[in-house]
């Protein structure tokens, strides 16, 4: 099994930091962005396998930058978790319709995020 | 009755009756007497004859005088009757006088006197009663009148919007609100159909009031965006059903308020959570994180593990600046920070707090050059608010200048305007044109150099406030990319002769 590759994208250099940490202990390969529009450019470039994107970040924000990987044939199935540090969470319309498979509200586990990954690429190749 | 005139048949009038009637039987009997003694003496008659010719004709000549005295009576009276008649002057005491003359008089006229009396005397008291009702109406008409401009006044000077409508859709009031929001002339537009006066194509309004009114609901809410000049103002319409006697709803009456401004402050407000939340959730976030993985023991090396802990530590001071700023802020904005004002130099209070982040300016090498001190630059400040300002400015200085720079900070004493000018002046990374007018905005954080240097986008609002609220200042910025900026403050100078005194 080739390694899995993520993509950790948040204009918070910690939390990059930390995901990285968590996930390349973990058998991960990570690529860093951050911000959406340089996250935009690595998953045509570098094509992950995931990508966990926060919400709110300057020059592209997580929301445009999914709406963009959507339309994209190259990035569109990508699966997304999305991280959001506002007071509100990401409508379950917008979800469905951005096919984002998870949003975490911050502060976050990292040890559940990287369950979910692990959950939602292991869906994956079960479907393919 | 008119005074000065006596329809009685009495005293004057009668005694000239009389007169008359006494010299026409007089000139009868002398008639009478004459062509008797004519006869007399041309006949063959005898003394027998001649005395009874004599007496017939005395007793002639009295019956014929009392006779015209008679007519000559009845017709003073009807002359009497028709004019009282003519004038209008109906008297039950007429009738009385006439009825003391009843047994001697004609007593027809008498009759048709009073048979005329009462007709007209019942019509008099109802002619009368007209004109009282008459007289109760028109006072009425004017108190309604009074009230109805009283009531209109009322409609008119209401601040809010308001417009009345009949069951027909036809305006029945509208104050000037009303008028100006929906550009109508609201004292000439009574009766005249709503669509034809209010555009409905826009906002819906006329719409709402015919369906408020079909439903029949006491109170029907609707929101609606009017265009006013070139900016869209929001309106809450509340509209009400009017009910007539036999509760049918007879029209409805709509208030308009403009509740622009509240859904300004309501949406500012959500906006302010929302960057609150984002901005507390960050750092919270790293700090969680990064305890997780120190727990699980994932930091494997020393070197790791101190690593982590200077993030959460560096995190949660974040976090304290982050709330202080916060409560700051707003102790501020709602008017409960304590405020101590006193007399003092600003050219001092800079020395100060440039040697106190004088430290922090050698770390990245950057060289803090002051202005010579000012004899006079007494302001009347706060000195702890103060004091934040030029922190806050000078430690944004030096956070966006790249090593190696300079930070100049002057003051200037403006005596013509009374006031002190403090500018802090960076070689930094400067702030885009588009930025410029948002830096002193809550939680503004340039997104170019958000990159350079952490803040919690509130340093620069909490200058402002503390400036302009407290101290009704001002605050300046200049900037230009790659060259610099310049941030600063400007405080009215306290005047001299009142500062000696205290002094």
């Amino acid at each position: 099994m080739s390694e899995r590759k993520v993509l950790v994208v948040d204009d918070e250099i910690h939390i990059v930091h930390v995901v990285a940490i968590k996930l390349r202990s973990n058998g991960f390969e990570v690529v860093t962005a951050s911000n959406g529009a340089q996250a935009y450019e690595l998953a045509c470039s570098e094509n992950p396998d995931l990508i966990v994107t926060d919400f709110q970040m300057p020059v592209m924000d997580g929301f445009e930058l999914v709406k963009k990987l959507r339309q994209n044939e190259q990035t569109k199935d990508i699966p997304v978790i999305m991280l959001t540090a506002r007071s509100f969470s990401i409508e379950a319309e917008q979800k469905e319709q951005l096919n984002i498979s998870e949003c975490l509200g911050k502060p976050f586990s990292p040890r559940e995020l990287l369950k979910k990954i692990e959950d939602i690429l292991y869906q994956k190749s079960v479907t393919n | 009755m008119i005074p000065g005139r006596n329809y009685y048949i009495k005293g004057r009038y009668f005694s000239k009756f009389y007169r008359i009637a006494v010299m026409v039987t007089a000139i009868e009997v002398c008639v009478l007497l004459a062509v008797s003694l004519a006869i007399w003496q041309d006949s063959g008659f005898g003394g027998g004859w001649r005395l009874a010719i004599l007496v017939c004709s005395i007793v002639a000549a009295t019956c014929g005088g009392w006779l015209g005295w008679g007519w000559y009576k009845l017709v003073c009276q009807i002359k009497d009757v028709a004019s009282r008649f003519a004038d209008k002057d109906i008297d039950v005491s007429y009738v009385n006088g006439l009825e003391q003359e009843r047994q001697t008089d004609n007593t027809a006229i008498v009759r048709l006197y009073e048979a005329v009396c009462k007709r007209f005397k019942g019509k008099n008291s109802y002619i009368a009663d007209l004109q009282k009702q008459a007289k109760d109406l028109q006072l009425n008409i004017r108190l309604l009148q009074k009230q109805k401009i009283k009531t209109e006044s009322i409609i008119y000077s209401v601040r809010d919007a308001v417009i009345v409508i009949d069951e027909y859709d036809k305006l029945l009031i509208a104050n000037e609100s009303a008028g100006k929001l929906f550009d109508f002339d609201f004292k000439d537009c009574q009766q005249r159909s709503i669509t034809e006066l209010i555009d409905d194509s826009r906002n819906g309004f006329v719409e709402f009031l015919r369906r408020s009114r079909k439903t029949k609901a006491r109170h029907t809410k609707y929101e609606l965006e009017i265009l006013r000049g070139d900016e869209p103002k929001t309106f809450s319409s509340i509209a009400s059903c009017i009910h007539d006697e036999k509760n049918n709803v007879c029209g409805v009456v709509a208030v308009l308020h403009d509740i622009t401004r509240e859904k300004e402050v309501s949406q500012m407000k959500n906006d302010f959570v929302n960057h609150v939340s984002h901005e507390l959730k960050t750092p919270l976030a790293s700090i969680t994180a990064y305890s997780e993985m120190l727990l699980e023991d994932k930091a494997g090396t020393e070197e790791m593990r101190r690593e982590f802990c200077t993030v959460i530590q560096n995190q949660a001071q974040r976090l304290n600046r982050l709330i202080e700023d916060i409560l700051n802020i707003s102790r501020i904005e709602s008017g409960l920070v304590k405020v101590e004002k006193k007399p003092l130099s600003l050219a001092v209070l800079i020395k100060e707090q440039t040697r106190m982040l004088k430290s922090y300016a050698d770390e990245k090498n950057i060289k803090i050059v002051e202005s010579e001190l000012i004899v006079y630059d007494q302001v009347y400040a706060d000195k702890d608010m103060i004091s934040q300002v030029i922190v806050n400015l000078l430690s944004n200085a030096i956070k966006y200048t790249t090593e190696g720079g300079t930070v100049r900070i002057e003051t200037e004493v403006d005596e013509s305007l009374g006031l002190s000018r403090v500018s802090v002046k960076d070689t930094g990374i400067g702030i885009p044109k588009d930025d410029i007018d948002h830096v002193f905005d809550k939680f503004y954080r340039v997104d170019a150099n958000k990159k350079k240097a952490k803040g919690t986008g509130l340093g620069l609002n909490l200058v402002k406030q503390i400036i302009e609220k407290v101290h009704n200042g001002r605050v300046f910025v200049r900037s230009e990319v790659g060259v610099g900026s310049t941030f600063g403050f400007e405080l009215p100078l306290t005047k001299r002769e009142v500062v000696g005194e205290k002094m």
